[in-house]
């Protein structure tokens, strides 16, 4: 390790190389926290107002696929990047953007369908049980979109070849914010499964 | 650099006063935000006291303050409420949440660990000026349709749902819910970096054990920031989403304004778990920043070693582990189920022995010390006895079975005012006699800082002691006047009393805001180390410099209370009362009070 | 013309002031002072102050005790009560003697320990034995206010065995007043809901259920008799309410959408009462505790608590449901 000291005045640099992932992943924690309230939410609700059952439409496991798929072609992807094949690498992280937007789809597929069921997201129809289908799903959507974000930034800079052996962190960091929300997808489907 | 010598001057300015990265500056724009916001709610509270001591009466400063929501300089009982909301929000997330922490946090942690900056500039300048928009959003909404927000500052829902139910929860509280989002991010950010910056950024040879206990409580504090505030903001989301699209999570059962509304299934039980589940680990997001600072204050000023370093560490961290399974206690008659609320008895009253060891060790840190009484030093004792005072009464509230009956009453209102409200601002205002030379690089002047501490601590009981008196008589809280019938007739005089202490204690604060700003700006030039004091932030040169030490970064060799250390013969280490943490070990010397 | 002259008026006191203490600073620099250390006099007179405040302190909190002690709610007028102002009286026999005592050792030691350079702070960072004995100590006392306080709460907090003798009241709270029903006859409260609000069924009754018929609808004062268990319910039909009786000791949040429960036994009627508080004013009262809307300030309703012969006699003089 490289004393940092003013007159190189990397220390910003060094900073950051340091406390990149550790920053994400207290992030993520608050991130589910967040989950973690409203999905206590939920139980509390359960307890006591009227519940109703709701029919899971079968989008929502097509896009559990999705997603699971985007997780491992971004693993590979990231793996193919640190060993330098910059042309697989750059493949498979385009394939995991795609998915993502596949997943994406298939959410709103999930919702129309939830719809055409009767579930109603508010109003004098709705129930809490609906309210909460809808609300757990786009909020995780709207976590989602910063992953795309994320990955499209890492798209455009991986075509350009930015990244190599050497130099992968925003990869790494746009990778492990994309498997958190997997994982929070996976805990997310089985609890609505368990809720309905 | 093609630009001009000129926009290159302009460039600067704006980065280094506006969009500054650095912490220090970042510091100083959270405490002046904060302290403007906090002289506001004061203000507020002044106001609403005329109302209380003398209901009915016409005054100018209301008529002046309030103006429309004052016909005649008597506020309406509406936007007295309003006050309280606004008074509670502010001063609780505003000047003691981001205006504490986010000063002091953001001034210390690089400079106490040995880091150039924190974690991330950026995020932290972020986190600023998010804090900032929030508060602008919030002074906004004093002044929408309908008024601000006044349903409480724990704006229970239906309450704060239905615009039908009160003027204020229309826009004001729209406005109020978005304020508290960004806020909530601003903290969110704010905590990241200090989290991240002591695990991963100290100096060579700081050790977890050898960190200042002020450090200890900014990430005890930044910790439970994170996991509570994500907790607030899903509780607010719901109830956005309740208010403006028209769901049931928290709404059942109404009639209101002549008609059943549509709402159906909700539990507004549901909401007050959600929001105490963030509102009780923030009286402890509040309150130890400032135990940290009394820690290191007082130490220094006593020119003895903290008493029990390690044990004050073991119970800020107990302290804030109970701090997130206590808070059924604000909801016992709520109807919860028993066997809860005896869980919650049980836990509530845990907290009181980790709270009693750190007065304990307080108290035993002044025995046989050497004390100079700098107003910094005079606020940490007023903090110790605050937080005596106050804390004792949570015996009483935290029980149960006691609590049926002072619930909700002006009991509370005095419990917590002590507790965390005097005890967290005296926190505060010692850190700023204290840290002033850091950030300002000059002193505070001494003279008005002693009439500033004896006038404040003096009113400041005199404000919040009658009012447990009030409570045991049966005073609810939150009543726009109490002479609206006759059972609380005989309390008027103590309702007067206490107004005149308020007004007394607001005022005493100009001479603050006055020493402030002329330290600032005309106060004597600051040594480097003016405290004689051991901690890290002292071997910084005064002037501001990026990076904060030129060269490399001192290396840390020992604790940061090495204070009148003596060897064999009796004479002091190092030939002073104070060993600085930079110094090495002697041959026969151990570290860490051994 | 007015702020003007006090906008001036200020400006003038802060450059005054500026000047003042520029002065002083100066006058003390010439004569050789670092002005920002505090100087043995100043550190004498804080430490004295010390004293002062401590002595000043407790004089204020027995003054309070001695002044508004006598404004303080009376004798518990429920049974429980009389056990929970126990439980209240033994805590406070804990937490004033730490109150007092934590404060002279804070003071006291502020005073004794200041400043004097020809002494040396002792160096004295930890003793086990110590906060050992601190750690105890409060835990010891804790655990003997948890279980006197566990065992009350539950007593409290457990439901009148409807085998027994009692009174059932239905109380339901709304902007800003406070509905009453008694179950009647049958002892059974009748469905109710917001959806049959309509008119003069305020607390929506439900007509057609028979247990309704019976139910009782009171409206400015409740009457108890004493001696008997009164189990109240609570509802609220708009935003949250508390009742709160604290003669009873009594208090229980009213939740749109939940309905919530507390019972006592009234001990005083409100006559003995009248006696006790030397006031022919008195009345027992039902506030509302929880902020509620604009008027949440005068939401209240009278209790009265009477022989149970008195008692009967003012029931059956009031309509039934069904009779509307």
């Amino acid at each position: 390790m490289t004393s940092i000291t003013l007159e190189n005045n990397d220390y910003k640099k060094e900073i950051k190389q340091k406390t990149a992932k550790p920053l994400l992943w207290i992030g993520l924690m608050s991130i589910v926290m967040f989950f973690a309230g409203l999905t206590s939410a939920v139980i509390v609700s359960k307890g006591t107002a009227v519940w109703e059952t709701i029919q899971i439409p079968s989008a929502f496991a097509i896009s559990t696929v999705f997603i699971l798929l985007s997780s491992l072609t971004f693993y590979i992807g990231e793996r193919s990047l640190k060993n330098n094949q910059l042309t697989k690498g750059k493949l498979f992280i385009l394939a995991t953007l795609l998915l993502g937007l596949l997943f994406t789809v298939t959410q709103y597929i999930a919702w129309t369908d939830l719809y055409k069921n009767g579930v109603v997201w508010a109003g004098s129809e709705s129930s809490a049980t609906g309210s909460y289908f809808y609300a757990l799903t786009a909020l995780h959507l709207l976590h989602l979109l910063g992953g795309l974000i994320s990955l499209l930034v890492v798209n455009i800079k991986s075509i350009k070849e930015k990244y190599n052996t050497e130099n992968l962190l925003g990869v790494q960091l746009s990778s492990t914010y994309w498997h958190f929300l997997t994982a929070l997808w996976v805990y997310l489907y089985l609890f609505l499964i368990f809720i309905a | 650099m093609s630009a001009t010598h000129h926009h290159h001057e302009e460039q600067d300015f704006l980065f280094k006063y506006i969009f500054s990265q650095d912490h220090k500056m970042i510091s100083k724009q959270f405490l002046i935000t904060g302290f403007l916001m906090g002289f506001i709610g004061m203000v507020m509270s002044t106001l609403f006291r005329l109302q209380l001591g003398f209901p009915g009466e016409s005054f100018w400063a209301i008529d002046f303050f309030l103006g429309s929501w004052a016909e005649n300089g008597v506020m309406a009982p509406d936007k007295y409420l309003a006050l309280v909301t606004m008074h509670g929000t502010i001063m609780v997330f505003f000047l003691l949440t981001a205006g504490l922490s986010g000063t002091f946090s953001n001034l210390l942690i690089p400079l106490q660990i040995g880091a150039r900056d924190m974690a991330s500039g950026f995020l932290n300048m972020l986190s600023y000026w998010f804090f900032f928009v929030s508060t602008i959003i919030m002074l906004i909404s004093l002044g929408v349709e309908g008024g601000a927000a006044s349903a409480g500052w724990t704006i229970y829902p239906p309450l704060s749902a239905l615009p039908q139910a009160i003027p204020g929860s229309g826009l004001g509280m729209t406005l109020w819910l978005i304020s508290m989002a960004i806020f909530i991010a601003s903290s969110l950010l704010g905590s990241l970096n200090y989290i991240v910056t002591i695990l991963n950024l100290r100096t060579k040879g700081m050790t977890m054990t050898r960190l200042p206990l002020t450090i200890w409580a900014f990430l005890v504090t930044a910790i439970l920031g994170v996991l509570s505030f994500p907790v607030l903001l899903s509780a607010a989301l719901l109830l956005i989403f309740d208010r403006s699209f028209g769901t049931s999570f928290y709404l059942s059962d109404i009639y209101i304004g002549g008609q059943v509304l549509e709402h159906s299934g909700g539990s507004p039980i549901l909401f007050e778990h959600l929001f105490w589940f963030l509102g009780h680990p923030e009286v402890y997001i509040v309150l130890l920043p400032a135990l940290g600072i009394t820690s290191e204050i007082v130490s220094t000023m006593s020119r003895k070693p903290i008493f029990g370093y390690r044990a004050m560490v073991t119970s800020i961290l107990a302290i804030a582990f109970l701090s997130v399974i206590v808070w059924g206690h604000h909801m016992f008659v709520t109807g919860m189920n028993p066997f809860l609320g005896a869980v919650f008895t049980f836990t509530t009253l845990l907290i009181a022995i980790p709270s009693a060891v750190k007065v304990f060790n307080y108290i035993t840190t002044l025995w046989k010390g050497n004390i100079i009484f700098s107003p910094a030093m005079l606020f940490s004792i007023g903090l110790v006895s605050t937080f005596i005072s106050g804390g004792v009464t949570g015996l009483i509230l935290g029980d149960s079975a006691l609590d049926i009956n002072i619930h909700d009453t002006y009991f509370v209102v005095g419990h917590f005012h002590i507790v965390m409200g005097l005890s967290a601002i005296f926190g505060m205002f010692a850190g700023v006699y204290h840290w002033f030379p850091k950030m300002f690089g000059r002193m505070m002047n001494n003279t008005i800082g002693f009439f500033h501490f004896w006038i404040t601590i003096v009113c400041a009981y005199g404000v919040f002691f009658p009012m447990h008196f009030l409570g045991l008589a049966g005073v609810p809280r939150r009543y726009y006047t109490n002479s609206e019938f006759p059972l609380f007739d005989n309390m008027l005089d103590i309702n007067e009393l206490i107004t005149w202490f308020a007004i007394v204690a607001a005022f005493a604060q100009l001479l603050f805001v006055f020493n402030f700003f002329y330290s600032a700006l005309r106060g004597p030039r600051a040594s480097q180390n003016p405290w004689r004091a051991n901690s890290l932030e002292w071997t910084a040169p005064v002037e501001h410099i990026h990076g904060n030490w030129p060269g490399e970064i001192p290396e840390v060799h020992r604790w940061a209370y090495d204070y009148s250390k003596v060897d064999e013969n009796g004479d002091y280490v190092n030939g002073e009362d104070f060993i600085s943490q930079v110094v090495p070990l002697g041959p026969n010397e151990k570290d860490g009070g051994h | 013309m007015v702020a003007l002259v006090a906008i001036v008026a200020v400006l003038l006191i802060v450059i005054s002031a500026v000047q003042t203490l520029k002065i002083a600073e100066l006058w003390a620099i010439n004569k050789g002072k670092v002005i920002y250390e505090v100087t043995k006099k100043q550190n004498k007179t804080q430490a004295l102050l010390m004293l002062v405040f401590l002595v000043a302190y407790f004089a204020f909190f027995a003054w309070q005790v001695w002044k508004w002690g006598d404004l303080m709610l009376p004798v518990s007028a429920s049974e429980h009560g009389v056990v929970t102002d126990k439980l209240l009286n033994i805590t406070y026999a804990f937490i004033i003697p730490v109150f007092i005592i934590t404060h002279i050792f804070l003071f006291w030691f502020a005073y004794k320990y200041a400043h004097n350079p020809n002494r040396k702070a002792v160096f004295f960072s930890h003793s086990n034995k110590l906060e050992l004995v601190w750690t105890i100590i409060p835990s010891i006392a804790l655990t003997v206010l948890i279980l006197f306080g566990l065992s009350s709460w539950n007593e409290i907090m457990t439901p009148v065995d409807s085998e027994k003798e009692h009174v059932l009241i239905e109380v339901q709270a709304q902007q800003f007043s406070w509905n009453a029903r008694y179950a009647g006859n049958d002892g059974k409260l009748g469905r109710a809901g917001v959806e049959f609000i309509e008119g003069i069924n305020a607390m929506g009754i439900d007509i057609n259920d028979k247990n309704a018929k019976d139910d009782k609808v009171v409206r400015g004062e409740i009457h108890l008799p004493v001696g008997v268990p009164v189990q109240f319910v609570f509802r609220s039909i708009d935003v949250i309410h508390s009742a709160y009786m604290p003669h009873f000791r009594a208090q229980m949040n009213c939740v749109p959408g939940v309905k919530t429960q507390f019972n006592f036994v009234p001990t005083i009627t409100t006559k003995e009462m009248k006696k006790i508080t030397n006031n022919k004013d008195f009345n027992y009262i039902l506030l509302c505790n929880k902020i509620c809307g604009a008027a949440h300030y005068n939401m209240q309703m009278d209790i009265i608590v009477e022989s149970k012969e008195d008692y009967e006699k003012w029931l059956a003089e009031q309509k039934q449901f069904a009779e509307n």
